[in-house]
């Protein structure tokens, strides 16, 4: 409620100006019938020309007028609406970027999309009740007083009816929706079974099998059907019942008059009138009973929207980005001053240290030991690990991140050209740098656009060793003092990768890097290879030294290459003999 | 990209044609119930100016009430009767979207593979998505609206004629400038408002992706572009909701502006009429409630025209898929005899481009394991694609057993021929569902077993066996575990010739060592075609083909290459490091 409240109080004016609107437009429905009731009284029943020309002239002047009071509400609301949801995604946008590494953690991607989509729409939505519900409420009481000088007994009948009818009505109208959400539901799976059938199509065109689909997809589309029709048969039921109440109460209503037509206690005129009147006091009754049930809906969206706006940037147990670097304070005990040059990391976990201006390849049994020591050296988890010679986990994170990168085999690739992809802002030179190491210069010469083809999130039209090299590249134009990439080769084929483990060795000359993964490619560049086993380093050396003495580590780096699968496996090893 | 076709107009309204004519009678049903249920809601006001007129003249309490009561019976005959028709055209509509879409999935499966990768199948999966949930909209509900709403209409105004022609004519008035604005405004509506949704659906992929990119943002610290990209996303929303606002400033603005002016001149005209006894006071009452009355159907009618507009649009794009010429049966249905794949001559180029293959001559003998080796871009994908079938060489042949493989029926060609690629798909279902489509007859049994081969371990864990469900909101696969799948399938489909084109390259290292394991499980007595991405695949074939720039460079058993010293023999040299130097 207080998250609504904000999104009100950012915009007064507009707020004020839609409810004058609001309020101007209601009362103004009620205008049409007065004005016939006149032109009829004054105008036809007393023969009287020059009063009906005046009444008639005035319908439509009032026409015009309603007309433009009702678009200028419109585009007041709509214009509240649309600045609540720029604001929201606005808000969202700055805080899922400033949450980080830990939002994974702590809520599901698709929980965001929710929130992203139609929760702001939702919580945006509660702001008309400021314009048209201010209004509703005005022009209920205008029709009021207009129907108690009529008489007031016609007026009690009608203020109290007409809101009783919209009681009965409404819960049926939620049934309704009900009912269709069934349906909706199934409908969506459906959908999703069509558009299964798409991704799959090249798998059906290998293998086989079509018309097996086609039949399970038109049974499925059967059941929809007979839902549908069952759907159908209360949904016809339920409109025919929100048109017929309100019609009967019309009915009652002009019975009632009639009579007092009748008895003389009312004019013709004003028989007309009420007749259009309680048509009219239709809409601003509708206006509050469907409010209240946006308003419920929108607080829900409204909290969720909070609770993700309350999440705050995980400190892994250190000092967060705004703390000035290096002394202790009370929130962070363990503060220290990171080293001032390049330094040595070592992991007590593991017994690995990785040594300054070097290139470290660190083959890796188990992907899941791979995946944890990159955590640790990157500070994504709480550790002892040390950075020249003190604990990383005291070093403020925003400095953490500027030195030492981890690329992730997995990293995002977010929508955009391949350009803004790579970097933003970085020069054509520069890129075509790391292009040039990460052997990937004919993926740009393959694109239509060349670097500014945009390219969907993923950039799913690439190839998975296409989408590696790009990663690659990318990482290598942070130009991170420390750059630890997690099995950057494993979908490229053996002539690039021998290409790629070349250039990057030329490329971080006198940088620190460390690169996990089981490729000989790879490993036989580096200055120096640790092999780790079963969660601890268990030799180190030269790829040479390690093929030599480390028959596990022999076995790890064969079977690792071998991923094509069409050759014999166990013949592999002798490959080397 | 070549897109998919989209239907012009005259196929559209040839469709349309089709189905209403083979729904012939449900339409008739649903329009004549509307018509009645219309004409039942026209008597209210009706019989409220038949009370003014007996008011006037001085009724009796018994006469109103008896009035008062026929409204209250016209109003309930109203409900029941638009509740049939309603009813009726609810049915007609869940039919005709039934067919639709089943039709619809029928020629997407009919679809050429070779037509869908050059139009990209995000176009397709739109047509799949969005294309039929509108046509299925506009069928089921704005088509039964704009019915209604017509059908009223017409009554009511057809009602103002009846109660005096020159009241008819009078309740004409406000329907030119109607018609003018509302040409004006469905020129421009469409695209605004598909504009209009596009980039609201890119700020939300712009939200999900930053989360789902989390980590990534801050390790390369993206932050501030992140930010500042979104930025730009909600100023573009900003921007096409302003046009879609000022299109609708417009349009309403005049309609609104229009709604009165009937009931106006009718007044003016009652008056004249009045003045001269041609029509009772009544008569004229009745009409200006009519005209009011008619501004709730107009408006409906307005409201949804748009929406109908885009679901012919939409129409029009599912039924395009219909225009692909479904992949060709064979010339002749003789079977091939042998199984001998040769290439003589290939060549091939994409749509327009250069050649990728420049001439390509290869003889693979049954049993055989040839591993075709190359820098990317040499063109192995491209040799595997017409190895399989999927693309016919632009010049030359692939035959197999002496005919070529794109004249082979294309169930035929699946059965002999399967192309495993680094793509696999686990279609949302039942293991059984993954599975059986591969082969139709297999038993549980034999389904259980090459699922072993293949060696999916994870299936004991399986609650259900094989009908534990797969997929979204189900059980979850993994990339290792969703090829095994893939793999058991090619196992039930039992082809004897196998083109492998780096199928375990996408997975991480030590996922695609257990894949393999299972990959030679299916091998073993089949001729084997693999791209090869690592190189011991190549040691282990019996020949290696190197692909460089389209063309076979070197041909030869591994041994034979590293002998002959060339581009072959350095890579393996290369990639042996130091190993070798022993």
């Amino acid at each position: 409620m207080r998250y609504l409240w904000w999104l009100v109080r950012r915009q007064p004016w507009r707020v004020l100006r839609g409810s004058l609107l609001g309020t101007a437009w209601m009362v103004g429905l009620s205008a049409r019938p007065y004005l016939i009731y006149r032109a009829v009284d004054d105008g036809l029943r007393a023969r009287d020309t020059r009063a009906l020309a005046l009444w008639v002239a005035a319908i439509i002047v009032a026409g015009v007028a309603l007309s433009y009071l009702g678009i200028m509400r419109h585009r007041t609301m709509t214009f509240i609406r649309e600045d609540a949801k720029a604001r929201s995604a606005e808000v969202l946008l700055r805080q899922l970027s400033r949450v980080g590494a830990t939002l994974p953690r702590r809520s599901a991607a698709g929980e965001v999309s929710t929130v992203g989509g139609s929760d702001i729409d939702w919580s945006a939505q509660v702001l008309t009740l400021t314009g048209p519900g201010v209004g509703a409420v005005v022009a209920y009481a205008v029709i009021a007083v207009v129907l108690w000088s009529i008489s007031p007994v016609l007026a009690l009948c009608v203020l109290l009816g007409v809101p009783a009818v919209g009681l009965v009505v409404g819960p049926l109208l939620r049934r309704l929706e009900r009912a269709e959400s069934v349906y909706r539901r199934q409908q969506g799976a459906l959908t999703a079974r069509s558009g299964d059938i798409v991704a799959g199509l090249r798998v059906l065109a290998g293998v086989g099998g079509r018309d097996l689909f086609a039949r399970r997809y038109a049974a499925r589309s059967q059941d929809l059907r007979a839902e549908g029709y069952r759907v159908g048969a209360v949904v016809s039921w339920i409109d025919a019942a929100t048109v017929a109440i309100p019609g009967l109460f019309l009915a009652a209503v002009v019975w009632l008059t009639a009579r007092m037509a009748v008895a003389g206690d009312v004019t013709i005129g004003e028989l007309v009138a009420v007749y259009g009147y309680v048509a009219t006091l239709i809409v601003p009754v509708w206006f509050l009973l469907e409010g209240s049930h946006q308003l419920i809906r929108g607080r829900v969206a409204a909290r969720r929207i909070a609770d993700l706006l309350r999440l705050g940037p995980d400190d892994v147990g250190g000092p967060g980005r705004r703390w000035p670097g290096g002394v202790p304070d009370a929130r962070h005990p363990h503060a220290v001053a990171a080293p001032t040059g390049p330094a040595d990391l070592h992991d007590p976990v593991t017994g690995l240290t990785v040594r300054a201006g070097r290139l470290t390849g660190v083959a890796v049994d188990d992907p899941a030991a791979a995946e944890a020591l990159a955590d640790r050296l990157g500070r994504y988890v709480v550790s002892d690990t040390t950075w020249g010679g003190v604990p990383l986990t005291g070093v403020a994170l925003d400095e953490v991140r500027a030195r030492i990168l981890v690329a992730d085999h997995d990293s995002y690739l977010f929508a955009g050209t391949l350009r803004d992809i790579l970097r933003p802002g970085a020069d054509d030179e520069q890129i075509r740098a790391a292009l040039r190491t990460a052997s990937a210069q004919d993926i740009v010469d393959a694109l239509p656009d060349g670097l500014d083809t945009p390219l969907d999130a993923q950039a799913r039209t690439l190839s998975g060793g296409q989408r590696q090299r790009v990663r690659l590249a990318r990482a290598l134009l942070v130009e991170p003092e420390v750059l630890i990439l997690v099995d950057p080769t494993s979908a490229v084929d053996a002539h690039t990768e021998a290409r790629i483990a070349e250039r990057l060795r030329a490329a971080r000359a006198g940088r620190t890097t460390v690169v996990l993964a089981t490729s000989p490619l790879l490993l036989g560049r580096a200055d120096e290879v640790a092999h780790l086993s079963a969660g601890r380093i268990t030799a180190t050396g030269t790829h040479a030294d390690l093929l030599d003495q480390d028959s596990g580590y022999r076995h790890l780096v064969a079977r690792g290459s071998d991923e094509t699968g069409a050759g014999r496996p166990a013949d592999a090893e002798e490959a080397y003999r | 990209m070549n897109r998919l076709p989209v239907a012009d107009r005259g196929t559209v309204r040839r469709a349309l044609r089709d189905m209403i004519s083979r729904h012939r009678r449900a339409v008739g049903v649903v329009l004549v119930l509307h018509g009645a249920a219309a004409l039942a809601g026209l008597a209210p006001p009706w019989l409220l100016g038949t009370i003014v007129d007996r008011v006037t003249a001085g009724a009796t309490v018994a006469t109103v009430d008896r009035l008062a009561l026929a409204i209250a019976g016209c109003v309930l005959a109203s409900a029941l009767l638009s509740r049939f028709a309603q009813y009726a055209g609810h049915r007609f509509g869940e039919r005709a979207v039934a067919e639709l879409r089943e039709q619809f999935v029928t020629r997407t499966l009919g679809l050429p593979v070779s037509v869908v990768e050059r139009a990209g199948s995000g176009d397709l999966a739109t047509r799949s998505s969005v294309d039929v949930a509108t046509v299925g909209t506009t069928v089921r509900d704005v088509v039964p609206t704009i019915v209604i709403a017509t059908v009223q209409l017409t009554l009511l105004f057809g009602a103002v004629f009846l109660l005096h022609p020159l009241l008819g004519l009078a309740a004409l008035a406000g329907l030119p400038s109607i018609v003018a604005v509302t040409r004006w405004y469905l020129r421009r509506a469409s695209s605004a408002y598909l504009r209009e949704g596009a980039e609201s659906a890119e700020l939300t992929e712009t939200l999900t992706t930053t989360a789902e990119g989390a980590r990534t943002v801050e390790a390369l610290r993206l932050t501030d572009e992140r930010v500042r990209h979104g930025t730009t996303r909600v100023t573009r929303v900003w921007q096409a909701r302003r046009a879609t606002l000022a299109l609708r400033t417009v349009f309403f603005s005049v309609v609104e502006a229009s709604y009165p002016l009937p009931v106006a001149m009718v007044l003016l005209v009652g008056g004249y009429l009045l003045s001269r006894d041609m029509v009772s006071l009544g008569a004229v009452v009745a009409a200006a409630l009519y005209l009011q009355q008619a501004i709730e159907p107009l408006d409906r009618l307005l409201q949804w025209t748009e929406q109908a507009q885009r679901g012919f649009a939409s129409f029009a794009r599912v039924l395009g898929v219909g225009l692909v010429p479904p992949e060709e049966p064979p010339g002749t249905t003789a079977p091939s005899r042998g199984q001998r794949l040769v290439v003589r001559g290939a060549r091939f180029s994409y749509a327009g481009g250069h050649d990728v293959l420049h001439g390509i001559d290869l003889e693979v003998q049954p049993g055989e394991r040839l591993a075709v080796v190359g820098p990317s871009g040499a063109g192995k994908s491209t040799l595997a694609r017409l190895l399989a079938g999927i693309d016919a060489p632009r010049r030359g042949v692939v035959s197999i057993g002496g005919r070529p493989v794109t004249d082979l029926d294309p169930a035929e060609r699946r059965r002999r021929i399967a192309l495993v690629t680094q793509e696999h798909h686990v279609f949302i279902g039942t293991v059984r569902d993954n599975l059986s489509f591969a082969a139709p007859d297999a038993t549980d049994e034999q389904m259980r077993a090459a699922l072993a081969t293949v060696g999916a371990d994870w299936y004991a864990e399986l609650p259900d066996g094989l009908d534990t469900a797969l997929g979204d909101g189900a059980r979850q696969l993994g990339a290792a575990e969703a090829q095994q799948l893939a793999l058991a399938r090619l196992v039930l489909a039992d082809p004897h010739t196998l083109i492998l084109d780096e199928a375990t390259a996408a997975l991480d290292p030590s996922t695609a060592r257990r894949t393999e394991r299972a990959l030679a499980a299916v091998l073993v007595g089949r001729t084997v075609i693999a791209i090869a991405h690592r190189l011991n695949t190549a040691h282990d074939a019996d020949r290696v083909a190197v692909l460089a720039d389209g063309r076979i460079t070197e041909i030869g058993s591994h041994d034979d290459l590293v002998a002959a010293d060339g581009a072959y023999a350095a890579l393996w040299h290369s990639w042996h490091g130091q190993a070798d130097e022993r």
